[in-house]
Order: structure tokens, then sequence, then C-alpha cells
């Protein structure tokens, strides 16, 4: 019997003032996690979100950006390599030309330095007869006067003088 | 015993606000009021200097908080109803910590059907209203003969006892799993208590939490929908 009593008493008592505390309670909770909790932290992960696809978003268009520059400077590199190639071509085809031009001029500066050479040798060939005739006349003068014993020069010219006018 | 145990099971009046000739304030209210700190202090304390780069742990565990607690929340409303996330996450926070309150030495609020009912018609009233305002007044009261007019007397019963399980149900697991547990501690104090006490006081204790919102929430994707 007192059991019932005190059950009848608190447990199911209601009370309007309770309900319509709670019922304030929680609209102020709701309200107040809304802004302290719900509000902030959905924006910070918003903002994380936004950050990262602008992050996503500035990494294509740099990774575009290299791209075209890397094709611009494969371009760039191909258009060397063949000017490259030209200005070889070029060049050694200009070397070829100088080689040819500068064989031909020393083939025909050599063919002149022989025929030179080759006039220069006879006059010295004749020259050196002329002198050999002139050293063969002092040597046979030479051996003459040897041959004729250790005559005085100028008495041979005397004598030789002598016979002439005598011969006259 | 009898008398500790009721005295435990009661809703004491707490003090009286001298206003519309004496306001009561219960227990249940105070402990209400508690939890609405806890909750409050923690989420101005936790939020504080969010950053979106080299976040801290606190910032880390708040994020991972309320990203869980959206996708709890989040499967159980479904199209249009999806508004009412941030109104469930609060009121599933508050059953939660108000079921399992007890083991800080406080007394639950859910004990107090008072509290109970509070909830069970807020739930109903926003349910009956989004379902007023998203379908306008006459396809609500259309949705009274849908599949069919036979089926009106219980879809208008629903109003009723949809809230009243709701209440109930709430009501009738804490205060059933709050005797259990008295009734245990007082055969084998030492030992079976305390693993009892993790099933009645956080397991039952959250999943009643879990189902009142859950129930919730699916009032509320009918009702918009």
């Amino acid at each position: 019997m007192q059991g019932i009593i005190v059950l009848d008493v608190d447990m199911i008592d209601i009370n309007i003032w309770s309900i319509l505390f709670t019922v304030i309670n929680l609209a102020i909770l709701f309200v107040a996690l809304r802004f302290f909790l719900f509000k902030p932290v959905r924006n910070i992960i918003a903002k994380r979100q936004e950050e990262a696809d602008a992050a996503a978003k500035e990494a294509e268009e740099r990774a575009a950006e290299a791209d075209r520059r890397k094709a611009e400077y494969d371009k760039a590199v191909a258009k060397t390599e063949a000017e490259r190639e030209q200005i070889l071509a070029e060049a050694r085809k200009q070397a070829d030309d100088e080689y040819r031009k500068m064989l031909a001029e020393a083939r025909s500066e050599a063919e002149i330095i022989k025929k030179d050479a080759s006039t220069e040798g006879e006059k010295r060939k004749q020259r050196i007869i002329s002198e050999a005739g002139k050293e063969i006349g002092d040597m046979i003068a030479s051996a003459t006067t040897k041959i004729l014993g250790n005559v005085d020069e100028s008495k041979l010219y005397d004598a030789f003088l002598n016979t002439m006018e005598d011969e006259k | 015993m009898t008398e500790e145990l009721m005295e435990k099971l009661g809703v004491k009046k707490v003090f009286t606000i001298p206003l519309f000739g004496g306001i009561p304030v219960t227990e249940s209210i105070v402990v209400t009021w508690i939890i609405m700190a806890v909750f409050i202090i923690l989420a101005i304390v936790m939020t504080r200097g969010l950053r979106t780069r080299n976040i801290s742990k606190r910032q880390a565990f708040i994020e991972w908080v309320v990203t869980k607690l959206d996708g709890i929340v989040g499967g159980m409303v479904h199209g249009r109803a999806t508004v009412f996330k941030e109104y469930l996450i609060t009121v599933l926070l508050y059953i939660g910590l108000a079921n399992i309150v007890g083991i800080f030495g406080l007394k639950s609020p859910t004990k107090d059907m008072n509290i109970t009912i509070a909830l069970a018609l807020m739930s109903i009233v926003l349910v009956e209203a989004a379902g007023i305002i998203f379908l306008g007044i006459k396809r609500r009261l259309h949705k009274f003969i849908e599949p069919t007019p036979v089926i009106l007397p219980i879809n208008l019963m629903e109003i009723v006892t949809k809230p009243l399980s709701l209440c109930m149900r709430l009501f009738g697991n804490v205060i059933g799993a709050f005797v259990i547990m008295a009734l245990v501690e007082i055969v084998v104090p030492i030992g079976i208590p305390m693993v009892l006490s993790v099933y009645f006081d956080f397991f039952d204790g959250f999943l009643q939490a879990y189902v009142f919102v859950f129930l919730t929430g699916l009032y509320l994707s009918e009702a918009v929908e």
C-alpha cells in the first residue's frame, strides 16, 4: 500500500512546467549547438574543401602550363637542331669548297714552283758548265805552268810576248 | 529498501521560481541544464581557433565527431527531411548523455516522464509542421486517406500513437534498466553490476537515444515526401 502511494506521488507525475522547460531547453541547446558547433565546424570543413579545390585547380593549371612550355621548348629544340644541321651542312660545304680551292691553288703554285725550279736548274747547270770551263782553263793554265817549270809568270808572259813578236 | 528505490525513481522538486504562482523546477530540469552546459561549453572549447591547415588534435577530433554524427543521422533522414539533421543530432546528443548521466551520480532526466513527453511532443509537432510546410495543408490532409480512405482512422490514431510510443519507449527503457540495475546491485553488490551496467547504462542508453532519433527521422522523412 505504501509503495503504491509513493509511486502515485512521484513516478508518473505529469508536470506541465517540466514539459515546457524541456521544450525551451531543447530549443536553446539546438540553437547553441548550431551556432557553436555545427556552423563553425561545417564552415571550416567547407573552407578547407574550397582551398583544396583551389589548390587542385591551380596544380592542374600549372601542369597544363608546364605541358605547354615543354611543347614550346621541344619545338624550339627541334628548330635549333634543324638550324644546327643546316649550318653544319653549310659549313661543311663551305669548308669543302675552300679545301678544293686551296688544293687547286696549292697545285697550281706547286706547278709554278716546279717550273721555276726547272729553269733555275737549267741556269745553274749553264753557270756550272761555264764556271767549270773557266776553272778547267785555269787548271790547264796552272798545270801548264807547273809542267813548264817554275817560270815566273810575268816572265812567261814576257816570253810569250816575245815569241809572239818573234813569230811576227 | 523499497522507499530508497522509490526515492531514486521519483523526481524531486529542487526549487520553485516565484512566478505565476510558483514554477517548480525539478531535478531532471536541473540535470538537463547541466547537460546543456556541458555540451555548450564543450562546443565552444572544441571549436576555438579552427584552421584549415595544420589542425590541432582537438580540431581533428571535433571535426570527426561532427562528421560522424552527420553520417549517423544523415542515414536516418531522406530527401527534404535532411534540413532537420541538426535538430536530430541535438536530440541524439541530449538523450544519449541524459541516459548515461546516472554513472556520474546524477539522476537521468529521461527517467522523468515529463522529459520524454516533451521530447515526443516536439518530435510529433515537428513532423506534422514539416508535413504541412513542405506539402501544403491540402496535400497533408489528403495523406490521411492514402492509399485508401479505409485507413483514415489508423492514420488519425497515428498522430497520437507515434508520440506516445516514442515517449513511453524511452521512458520505459530507461526506468526499466534503472530498476533492474538497482535490484541487481541489491542482490549482488560486486562484480556483476559492473558487467550489466555496460549493457543497461551504456548500450541501452545509447540505443534508446538512437531509436528515438531514428524513428523521429523516419516520421519526418515520411511526412515531407
